[in-house]
């Protein structure tokens, strides 16, 4: 079945090759055959036709392939119809990935700033593509890179190894010894399941992190914004009873104190977050 | 199935408008093919074990190139968020004490003179306009690190974390410290 | 299967649009060069290598609240206190010897705590071990040689602030 598929495809692919090279010139004659899924297309086209302007975009996008390893990292420009594109630039990608070039690489799912993959660094900030609207108004171009200073495994898709093992270390899960008073659950007050609002928001989607200087110089070593936001809120979780052992863990010169609340994490974060409250929460909370 | 994939297909090829925006890369690419319309992917496997599976990785990572940081980031953040400036104003003030500190322990012995006296007298006899821009220059870095240490500090105790707070409070510790150094260089 | 059939039918729009045509004009691949990094020479990044397996946890250094949060309180205790150091001598014009000393010291802790922060920032300990102590060690010296120079200059001159009164109406 699926010889007989490619080979069909690749028949019709051999067949259909010169014409697509005679496609390079701008052709007149829209499609005598029309697929049903095509209809809403015909009417935009109509539209399109009857007046409305092409609103063109032009997106720089950061391109390396490790398959080229040689090859330096390059910006390549991609130009949309924004009346046919949607409005976030999660959905600018997918369509130049689907129409214009299928090599282009990054992480998407979601498309609701819910799961953190397409996060990116757009026209200068981090940022979750999905939540990102097309700025309409001004025609500059856009640049798009993956999150600063990290390792790119191909063009918009960082590793974010390091980030994750990170994580681990802070041991993100509930650690206690005493059972719960009635067998069941761990109870808390209301006010102390408060103190978890914003910060059990946090989709570890490593814009904070990768925005934070003091991160890029020395990511071996600081945890960086998302991690110790994560690491609050188990320092403040009333549940949690290893709070001594978490301070320690963060009790040195490196995993903590190379903040010095430049405070880009704030500013950047997709959430709305407030990772540099979270880490000065900490430093407050050790001081004496 | 097969017939309507093949069905798709056909229509797509019939309908004779592939890629005119592909075209550029394809030719870049040196390929004819209309990668976005075929399926078919003649790509061979093969079956490794862990241990290659994660050496092969080991070695792709050291090819990967870092992506750019301060080159590309938002500039009012990194360049003008103050937290650099404080940075390089006080590296800069250190830096001079500690310079002028051990050549005035030294001055004896190189037979210079760093008394308070001898520099006044040397500062006094400048012109006007290169005093005023002396004292600016050492004025401001002053005024910038004082206002912004004393927001630092209220960073510390956990004060004005609002993301609007933060940007607001950037901008008025540049205008204040500027508008303080120019009195302190012109007006005192 | 019915997965299969949706994707095929999404790219199908997708594809077979009449408008393309007009909507992309120059989609030249205007592939610029690009500098990753611009002339950070000093202490390039690293190739990438990982330690273990990627579910193994970054290690957690050891406590060591010297090098932690009493350091950090310290820091912020001085710089605290360098505030009122600060303001008194604008306020009554000048210091008497003994806050002036005590301004001196302070400035020189505060100095060096910063330009040890900026030691630990920029010249890691894991990757240059050997710059990182000789940067360390050369700190200290000159820190040591810094508090004689003003130890020098407080007893045999006028002062810090005294001078710069002077400096600053010349």
């Amino acid at each position: 079945m699926a010889a007989l598929r490619s080979s069909a495809a690749r028949l019709l692919g051999a067949a259909s090759r010169p014409a697509l090279r005679a496609a390079t010139a701008p052709t007149s004659a829209p499609a005598a055959v029309r697929g049903m899924a095509q209809v809403a297309d015909a009417q935009q086209h109509s539209q399109t036709a009857s007046g409305d302007q092409a609103n063109l975009k032009t997106f720089q996008i950061y391109r390396w392939n490790p398959d080229t390893p040689t090859e330096k990292p390059k910006m390549q420009s991609y130009t949309l119809d924004l009346n046919k594109t949607g409005p976030m630039v999660l959905d600018a990608l997918i369509r130049i990935k689907n129409e214009l070039d299928p090599t282009l690489t990054f992480r998407r799912s979601c498309r609701e700033g819910i799961c953190g993959s397409c996060a990116m660094n757009i026209n200068g900030t981090n940022t979750l593509a999905c939540l990102c609207r097309i700025p309409a108004e001004d025609s500059a171009e856009m640049k798009i890179y993956p999150l600063p200073h990290t390792y790119v495994v191909k063009d918009l898709v960082p590793d974010l190894t390091q980030f994750y093992k990170q994580y681990k270390s802070i041991k993100p899960y509930l650690q206690r010894d005493t059972p719960a008073e009635d067998g069941k659950e761990y109870r808390q007050s209301k006010a102390d399941r408060k103190k978890l609002d914003g910060l059990y928001e946090c989709i570890l989607c490593a814009c904070c992190s990768t925005s934070c200087p003091s991160y890029w110089w020395n990511s071996e070593e600081y945890l960086g914004p998302a991690i110790l936001l994560q690491s609050y809120r188990w320092l403040v979780d009333s549940r949690d009873e290893k709070t001594a052992q978490r301070k320690d863990a963060l009790n040195n010169s490196m995993s903590l104190y190379r903040c010095h609340t430049i405070l880009n994490c704030t500013r950047t974060c997709p959430k709305g977050l407030n990772p540099g409250l979270a880490i000065a929460q900490i430093k407050k909370e050790m001081a004496f | 199935m097969i017939a309507q994939r093949v069905g798709t297909t056909a229509l797509r090829r019939v309908a004779g408008k592939p890629n005119v925006f592909f075209t550029a890369n394809v030719a870049r690419l040196g390929l004819a093919q209309p990668l976005s319309m075929t399926q078919t992917r003649p790509v061979a496997t093969q079956k490794l074990t862990p241990a290659d599976g994660s050496a092969l990785l080991a070695k792709q990572r050291l090819n990967r190139p870092v992506s750019p940081h301060l080159d590309v980031y938002d500039k009012q953040q990194t360049w003008f968020g103050g937290s650099i400036w404080m940075r390089i104003t006080g590296s800069a003030f250190s830096g001079s004490l500690y310079v002028f500190a051990t050549a005035y322990l030294a001055a004896p012995l190189l037979g210079w003179h760093l008394e308070s006296a001898s520099l006044a007298a040397s500062f006094g006899a400048l012109p006007f306009a290169v005093k005023g821009g002396l004292k600016f220059l050492a004025a401001w870095p002053f005024t910038f690190h004082a206002f912004n240490g004393v927001r630092h500090l209220l960073f510390d105790m956990a004060y004005g974390f609002k993301r609007q707070t933060i940007v607001k409070s950037g901008w008025y510790i540049w205008g204040a410290s500027i508008v303080g150094g120019l009195y302190l260089a012109f007006f005192l | 299967m019915a997965s299969i059939a949706r994707s095929s039918l999404l790219r199908q729009v997708a594809s077979a649009r009449p408008a393309f045509q007009q909507s992309v004009i120059a989609n030249g691949a205007r592939a610029t060069a690009f500098h990753t990094t611009a002339k950070r020479d000093l202490l390039p990044p690293l190739p990438q290598r990982v330690e273990g397996t990627v579910n193994d946890a970054a290690p957690v250094p050891e406590t060591s609240p010297s090098h932690g949060s009493y350091h950090w309180t310290f820091d912020r205790l001085v710089a605290g206190s360098l505030i009122p150091l600060t303001v008194a001598p604008f306020a009554a014009g000048s210091l008497n010897p003994t806050l002036d000393a005590l301004l001196c010291a302070t400035i020189l802790i505060h100095s060096h705590t910063g330009f040890q922060n900026v030691i630990i920032d920029y010249i890691p300990q894991y990757r240059t071990p050997r710059a990182r102590k000789i940067f360390m060690w050369g700190l200290n010296a000159a820190t040591a040689v810094v508090g004689l120079a003003l130890y020098e200059f407080e007893t045999t001159d006028v002062g810090i602030t005294e001078t710069i009164k002077r400096i600053w109406t010349a």
